[in-house]
């Protein structure tokens, strides 16, 4: 492989649930009310006493096969070859394709400017030779984001020496967004607030 | 299951596709429908269906060009529309549509023209041309919900078929409902054409039965596929949308038509022709709804 390829590992035992990257995503991105491209998912499980709360930090998984970048119409939506998935904003023609292809709902339209907005691991901001808002941000560093094709990067060495998860590996997409010691049950329970079994 | 979970903290984005979408496969099954209708009589020369020619052909067409306008509305940006033909992208079924949606009713202008003008070998050649735009047109936008891998109740290669077949449905009860109104008011005799009615009648209880059939494979198939499959196919048996899917898809726009056209002491009732075909009408525009909007409230986070 030549050039970087991006890739992010969350250590999700480190997350303690707090919402800074969110909250800095919002900021840095000026991400409208209503939508989000970055979020913590919170699920409880269990019965007293023997219960805990599962957290899920979500990003874009910026997917090495992704099905948004195959199924937009006007090839708005593509890949940089260091992996990051893009939406041209002048290109977009707000068909939300994309989103109903999306298996991970981290695609939204933005009210405002009625086109379609992503997480795109702050793409600005790492080609300014700095980290995304949310890694940054993230108080315990839960958060590693680096180049894959560098063996001695910290996400690379984090990768190779723990076990790692990525979400609904089945659907072939191959996420770029690793995970340490999440609970399958906090990554499988979907919906909105209440929902679950 | 993993035991008891609750999510108490979570962001849900709203779903993508709303109610013109619905409407948009809906009028281009009709489309689709009716241009094959048509061409029973034009392009094929079965001779008992000629009183569907050309109402066949204007509705197609009047269908067809409505249609696309309920993208355009839904979409984001409508002025950017034409970047769908300069930036096409080959593998999205969303350009297949751009250029389908171009041809089909360009060719329809075509065929309706040299039908009304008396040319019967070029009517002939550009009905015959037309069947498979008109199979694609519609099959295009199954292949549009089956290639958006991410819903479970969309994923699923019968879906461009269901689409198919539920347009020959609607376009046969469409056809039906015309014939009946066309005949009885708009001809010189003022008399209602029943051998043609009955006709499609029957061609109509045994299209909906093949619905049917892929209905219950679709559904069968879901309740034992996986997890997110299993809960679509709950979603529309026991859940929100099980109304719309068992109550005005399956019993009133299937297994009603289906009866009213069979059964020996109504099978041969104009009204009982005409309650089946609005009902027919009426479910496939029920699937449309299930399938567009049920099929994307499986939450995915």
């Amino acid at each position: 492989m030549s050039g970087p390829r991006f890739a992010m590992v969350i250590d999700v035992r480190r997350c303690v649930g707090c919402h800074a990257c969110a909250v800095a995503c919002k900021s840095e991105n000026a991400v409208p009310l209503s939508v989000w491209r970055g979020w913590l998912k919170i699920v409880e499980k269990g019965r007293f006493p023997n219960v805990s709360r599962p957290i899920i930090p979500l990003v874009c998984n910026n997917c090495a096969n992704p099905i948004c970048v195959r199924n937009c119409p006007t090839q708005a939506t593509y890949q940089r070859q260091d992996g990051i998935v893009m939406v041209d904003p002048h290109r977009c023609i707000g068909c939300k394709y994309c989103i109903a292809s999306c298996p991970y709902d981290v695609r939204h339209l933005n009210p405002m400017k009625k086109i379609v907005q992503k997480c795109q691991w702050c793409h600005h901001r790492v080609d300014a030779g700095l980290q995304p808002a949310c890694v940054n941000t993230c108080p315990t560093g839960a958060m590693v984001f680096g180049d894959l094709s560098d063996p001695e990067a910290e996400v690379s060495r984090t990768l190779a020496t723990h076990s790692v998860q990525v979400l609904k590996p089945e659907k072939d997409t191959g996420p770029q967004v690793y995970y340490i010691g999440a609970d399958q049950t906090a990554m499988r329970t979907m919906g909105p607030v209440g929902g679950g079994e | 299951m993993e035991g008891e979970a609750t999510v108490v903290y979570n962001v849900f984005h709203e779903p993508p596709l709303g109610l013109p979408i619905a409407i948009y496969f809906y009028m281009t099954g009709l489309s689709a429908g009716s241009f094959i209708m048509s061409t029973l009589a034009y392009g094929f020369g079965i001779k008992r269906y000629k009183p569907l020619g050309k109402v066949g052909v204007v509705l197609a067409t009047l269908l067809l060009v409505m249609a696309p306008l309920n993208l355009i509305i839904d979409l984001g940006q409508p002025l950017r529309f034409w970047h769908l033909f300069p930036y096409l992208q080959a593998t999205s079924p969303i350009t297949y549509g751009s250029f389908l949606l171009t041809l089909y009713p360009l060719n329809c202008l075509v065929y309706g023209a040299f039908m009304f003008a008396g040319n019967m070998r070029l009517t002939t050649m550009f009905g015959r041309i037309g069947i498979p735009l008109a199979i694609s047109v519609h099959g295009y936008t199954g292949f549009i919900l089956a290639l958006a891998k991410a819903r479970a109740l969309w994923n699923t290669a019968l879906m461009p078929m269901y689409f198919l077949i539920s347009a020959m449905v609607s376009g046969i009860a469409l056809m039906m409902l015309v014939v009946v109104i066309k005949s009885r008011f708009f001809t010189p005799e003022r008399k209602v054409n029943r051998e043609l009615a009955f006709d499609l009648g029957r061609m109509l209880a045994w299209t909906i039965v093949l619905d049917l059939f892929l209905v219950l494979s679709d559904v069968l198939v879901l309740l034992t596929a996986d997890s997110e499959a299993r809960e679509a196919a709950m979603l529309i048996l026991t859940g929100k949308f099980s109304p719309y899917f068992l109550g005005v898809e399956l019993l009133a726009g299937s297994l009603i038509p289906v009866l009213l056209l069979l059964l020996p002491f109504t099978a041969r009732r104009l009204p009982a022709m005409l309650v089946s075909s609005v009902l027919a009408m009426i479910g496939v525009f029920a699937m449309r709804y299930v399938m567009v909007i049920g099929g994307q409230s499986v939450p995915l986070s």
